[in-house]
C-alpha cells in the first residue's frame, strides 16, 4: 500500500498550479497580443518561416515602390512621345503644304518659321528630365542629350546607346531611360534636327524633290517614335498587371505570415478559457489539502 | 507483595514507553515541512518474565528508526541532474531568444532595408541622397550585426557568471557533506543518534545532485564519498576537494579545474553541465552562424562593389571593411570609412558611365541570391535558420525538462511514500499512544488499589 505523505500532496499540488498558471499566462498573452508566436521556441519552424515571409514582403514592397516610380516616369515619357509624334505630324503637314509651285515666298517663309518652332518644341521634348534624369540620354542621364548651338541649330546626340532599366519584380525589368540617338536618327544619315534644318532650306528654295525626301525622312522618325510609344505603352500595361500581381502576392505572403505569427482568436480564447478552468481546478484541488483529516476528530 | 510492586514498575515503564511514542509522533508532526526529514518510528519490545509466577516485565523502548530507502534516495540523486540540466539550458536560452528579436524586426529587417537602399539607388543611380541612404543602411546593418553579437556575448558572460555561482554552491555543499561525514562518523562511533545528521546529509546530496551529476558511495563509518565527472573526488570522508573556477584569456570566461586538472569537458549534466553547454557550445554556435552571415554579406557585397564603378567613373572600393576571417566577422562588420565619407564612391554602375545602374540592381538582387551554405540559402534564410536553431534548442530543452521533472516527481513521490510524514498516520499514532497511556494509567491505579486492599488487611 502506498503511503501518501503531506509533502507529496503539497509538491504535486504546487507543480500542478505552476504548470497550469504558466499555461494560462501564455494563453492570456496570446489573446492580449494577438500573436501566437511569442518566442521562436513556441514554434521554431513558424519562426523561421516568418523570417522568410517578412523578407518576401519586404522585397515585394520594394518592387511595388519601384514599379510605382517607373510608372510615373513612363507616363511622362508616353506624354512626351505623344507630343513628339504630334510635332512630327505637324512638320510633315507643313512640309507637304510647301510642295509644288503654289505656295508664295511669304507662305514658304511662314512654313520655314513653323518648322523652326517645331524643331524647338522637339528640342524641348527630347531634353525632358524626370527628377534630374534626362530620359532620352541613355545612361548619360545627367547630360542633356541635345544642346543648342550658337546659330540656333541643335547639336548632335550627346547621350549614349545604353539604357537604364529598373527591376519591377523578380526577373522583370522596365526601361526608364531611352536612346535618344536611335529615336531621332536611327539608321538615317541625318537626325531629326538636321532633317528639319535641311527641310527648312528646301522649303524656302521650293525644291519639291528635296522636300519630298525630307518628308520621307520625317516619316521614318515618326514611325520610330510611334514604335517607341507603343513599347512604352506595353511596359505601362505590364506595370499595371504587375502591380495587381504584386498586390496579390503580398496579400498571400501576409496571409501566410498571419497563419505563422498571429493567434486564431476563437481558438486562442477557447484555449485560454480551458487553461483558466484548469488553473482554477488546480487551485481548488490545492485548497482541498486542508481537507478533513483524522486530526479534526481528536478531542 | 513483591509481585504487586513489580507490576507497578511494569506500569511505570509502560507509561514511559507510551509517552516516548507520543514524543516521536510530535517530532514527526513538527517536521512535516522539513526538507529531507525522514519519518521516525519507535520500536517497542516486550520484556520476558523473570519467574514462573510473573507474566512479563512489560515493555521497553528499543530505539527510534528513521525510515529510509537507500535505493530510492540513490535513484533521486541520479534523476535530478538531467532534469536540472535541461531546465538550466532552457532558462539560459530564453534570454538568447529575446536577444534574437522578433521575425521581421531584427537583423532581417536591417538586411531588407540595406537591399532596399540599393534598389532605390538603382532607380536613381546619380542621386546623392540615394547613395547616402545606401551608406546609412550599410552602417545600420553593420550595427545590427555588432549589437546582435554583443547581446549573444553578453548572454554568454551572464551564463559564465551563473557558472561561477553554481561552482561556489557546489563547493559549499561539498564542505557541508564532508563536515557531516565527520560528525556522523563520530556519532556512530560514540553510539549517539545521527538520524538528524543523515537527513541533512541526504538533503545536501540532493541539492548537490541538482547542480552536478555525482556518484555517491556509502562509507563504512556511515558517511558518503562523492565523486563527479570521470571519478573526480569531491568529498572523501571528512575532506572536500573544491572545484576551481579560473578566468582565462581575453574573454575572461572561467575554466573549471579540480586538483589542477581541467574538468569542464567532464561535466555533462546538472545545472552546471547545462550552463557549460550553453556557454561553450550553443551560444558560440549561434555567434559562429552570425559570423558566417556577416562574412557572406561583406564578401558578396564587396565582390560586386569592387567590380562596379563609382559616380566618378572609377573602380569601386570595398564597400565593407574586408573581414580577415569568418570568426569575428559580425562584430567587425563596418562600412569602409573612405566610402562612408564620400557618397560618390558608392559604386552603382557596371560601366564607368555614372548613369548606369546595373551594379546597384545586382546588389539589390543579392537579397534573393543563394549565397549561404554552399548556395542553398539566401542571407535572410540563413538568419531564419539561426532563429530556428535557437528556437528548437530551447523547445527541446523545455520538453526534455518537463519529461525529466515528471520522472523526478514520481521518484520523489515514491521516496515520500516511504520516508515522508503522513498527518493521518501521525494522528492515528496520537490516538494509539494516548489510549495505551490511559490504559496503562488505569492498570497502575488498579494495582495501587489492590495494594491498598492488601495493606488494609495487613493493618488489621
Amino acid at each position: 500500500m502506498t503511503r501518501i505523505s503531506f509533502q507529496t500532496e503539497f509538491r504535486h499540488a504546487l507543480a500542478d498550479i505552476e504548470r497550469t498558471a504558466a499555461d494560462l499566462m501564455r494563453r492570456q498573452r496570446e489573446v492580449s497580443s494577438g500573436r501566437r508566436l511569442q518566442a521562436p521556441s513556441d514554434d521554431p519552424t513558424a519562426a523561421a518561416g516568418a523570417v522568410t515571409e517578412h523578407a518576401a514582403i519586404g522585397a515585394l514592397d520594394r518592387y511595388a515602390q519601384a514599379a510605382s516610380s517607373v510608372e510615373a516616369r513612363l507616363r511622362l515619357v508616353d506624354t512626351v512621345l505623344g507630343d513628339i509624334i504630334e510635332q512630327l505630324t505637324q512638320a510633315q503637314a507643313v512640309a507637304t503644304g510647301a510642295l509644288g509651285d503654289t505656295p508664295t515666298p511669304a507662305q514658304r517663309e511662314a512654313a520655314a518659321m513653323e518648322l523652326a518652332a517645331i524643331r524647338d518644341a522637339l528640342f524641348g521634348d527630347l531634353n525632358t528630365s524626370f527628377r534630374g534624369v534626362y530620359v532620352f540620354a541613355g545612361t548619360a542621364s545627367t547630360t542633356a542629350p541635345f544642346v543648342r548651338n550658337a546659330d540656333g541649330t541643335v547639336s548632335a546626340y550627346q547621350g549614349n546607346s545604353s539604357t537604364i532599366a529598373v527591376d519591377i519584380d523578380r526577373g522583370r525589368e522596365a526601361q526608364v531611360t531611352f536612346d535618344g540617338g536611335a529615336l531621332v536618327q536611327g539608321g538615317d544619315p541625318q537626325d531629326v534636327f538636321q532633317i528639319i534644318e535641311t527641310l527648312r532650306a528646301d522649303v524656302l528654295a521650293g525644291d519639291t524633290p528635296a522636300i519630298e525626301q525630307g518628308i520621307a525622312a520625317l516619316k521614318r522618325v515618326f514611325d520610330r517614335a510611334v514604335q517607341l510609344q507603343s513599347e512604352v505603352g506595353a511596359d505601362q500595361k505590364a506595370l499595371e498587371t504587375g502591380a495587381i500581381r504584386l498586390t496579390s502576392e503580398k496579400l498571400a505572403a501576409r496571409s501566410r505570415l498571419s497563419k505563422l505569427e498571429d493567434a486564431n482568436m476563437a481558438e486562442a480564447i477557447s484555449a485560454m478559457s480551458r487553461a483558466e478552468t484548469a488553473y482554477n481546478a488546480a487551485l481548488g484541488a490545492a485548497a482541498r489539502l486542508t481537507r478533513p483529516s483524522l486530526m479534526d476528530y481528536l478531542k | 507483595m513483591s509481585g504487586l510492586f513489580g507490576m507497578l514498575s511494569v506500569a511505570a515503564r509502560s507509561l514511559e514507553a507510551q509517552r516516548f511514542g507520543l514524543d516521536v509522533v510530535g517530532q514527526n508532526i513538527a517536521n512535516v515541512n522539513t526538507a529531507g526529514y525522514s519519518r521516525r518510528t519507535v520500536d517497542f519490545a516486550a520484556l520476558p518474565p523473570t519467574s514462573p509466577l510473573n507474566a512479563g516485565g512489560g515493555v521497553e523502548v528499543q530505539g527510534v528508526r528513521a525510515i529510509r530507502d537507500a535505493l530510492l534516495d540513490r535513484r533521486l540523486w541520479q534523476e535530478r541532474p538531467a532534469a536540472a540540466m535541461q531546465g538550466a539550458i532552457a532558462d539560459a536560452l530564453s534570454i538568447v531568444e529575446v536577444a534574437l528579436g522578433d521575425p521581421g524586426a531584427s537583423l532581417d529587417a536591417a538586411l531588407t532595408e540595406f537591399f532596399d537602399a540599393w534598389g532605390r539607388l538603382s532607380e536613381d543611380p546619380t542621386s546623392t541622397t540615394a547613395r547616402q541612404q545606401v551608406i546609412l543602411k550599410g552602417e545600420a546593418l553593420a550595427t545590427s550585426f555588432a549589437d546582435m553579437t554583443g547581446r549573444l556575448t553578453l548572454a554568454q558572460r551572464d551564463t559564465d557568471t551563473r557558472i561561477r555561482g553554481v561552482v561556489d554552491q557546489i563547493n559549499a555543499l561539498a564542505s557541508e557533506i564532508a563536515s557531516l561525514n565527520e560528525s556522523i562518523a563520530k556519532g556512530v562511533a560514540m553510539g549517539t543518534d545521527v538520524q538528524v545528521l543523515r537527513d541533512r546529509q541526504g538533503e545536501a546530496i540532493k541539492s548537490l545532485s541538482e547542480l552536478v551529476a555525482v556518484d555517491v558511495i556509502a562509507r563504512e563509518d556511515g558517511g558518503y564519498d562523492v565523486t563527479f565527472g570521470l571519478g573526480r573526488p569531491l568529498v572523501i570522508g571528512a575532506s572536500d576537494f573544491q572545484i576551481t573556477a579560473t578566468p582565462v584569456g581575453p574573454s575572461g570566461l572561467v575554466t573549471l579545474s579540480a586538483n589542477g586538472v581541467d574538468v569542464g569537458g567532464e561535466i555533462t549534466s546538472g545545472v552546471l553541465g547545462g550552463l557549460l553547454q550553453v556557454r561553450d557550445t550553443l551560444i558560440p554556435g549561434y555567434i559562429s552562424r552570425l559570423d558566417e552571415i556577416a562574412y557572406a554579406v561583406a564578401t558578396e557585397v564587396n565582390t560586386r562593389h569592387q567590380a562596379a564603378f563609382d559616380a566618378n567613373g572609377a573602380a569601386g572600393l570595398a564597400f565593407f571593411d574586408p573581414p580577415a576571417a569568418t570568426a569575428g566577422a559580425a562584430a567587425a562588420l563596418a562600412v569602409n570609412a573612405v566610402v562612408a565619407a564620400d557618397p560618390a564612391l558608392v559604386a552603382a554602375a557596371a560601366t564607368p558611365d555614372p548613369g548606369d545602374n546595373s551594379a546597384a540592381r545586382d546588389l539589390a538582387a543579392l537579397r534573393d541570391s543563394r549565397v549561404m551554405f554552399g548556395g542553398t540559402a539566401t542571407l535572410h534564410e540563413a538568419w531564419g535558420r539561426l532563429v530556428y536553431q535557437a528556437g528548437t534548442d530551447t523547445q527541446v530543452a523545455r520538453q526534455e525538462e518537463r519529461t525529466r521533472r515528471e520522472i523526478v516527481m514520481q521518484v520523489e513521490a515514491l521516496r515520500d511514500s516511504v520516508s515522508g510524514v503522513s498527518l493521518d498516520e501521525e494522528a492515528a499514532g496520537l490516538i494509539r499512544f494516548q489510549r495505551a497511556y490511559e490504559a496503562n494509567a488505569r492498570f497502575f491505579t488498579t494495582v495501587d488499589s489492590v495494594l491498598q486492599t492488601l495493606l488494609t488487611m495487613v493493618g488489621r
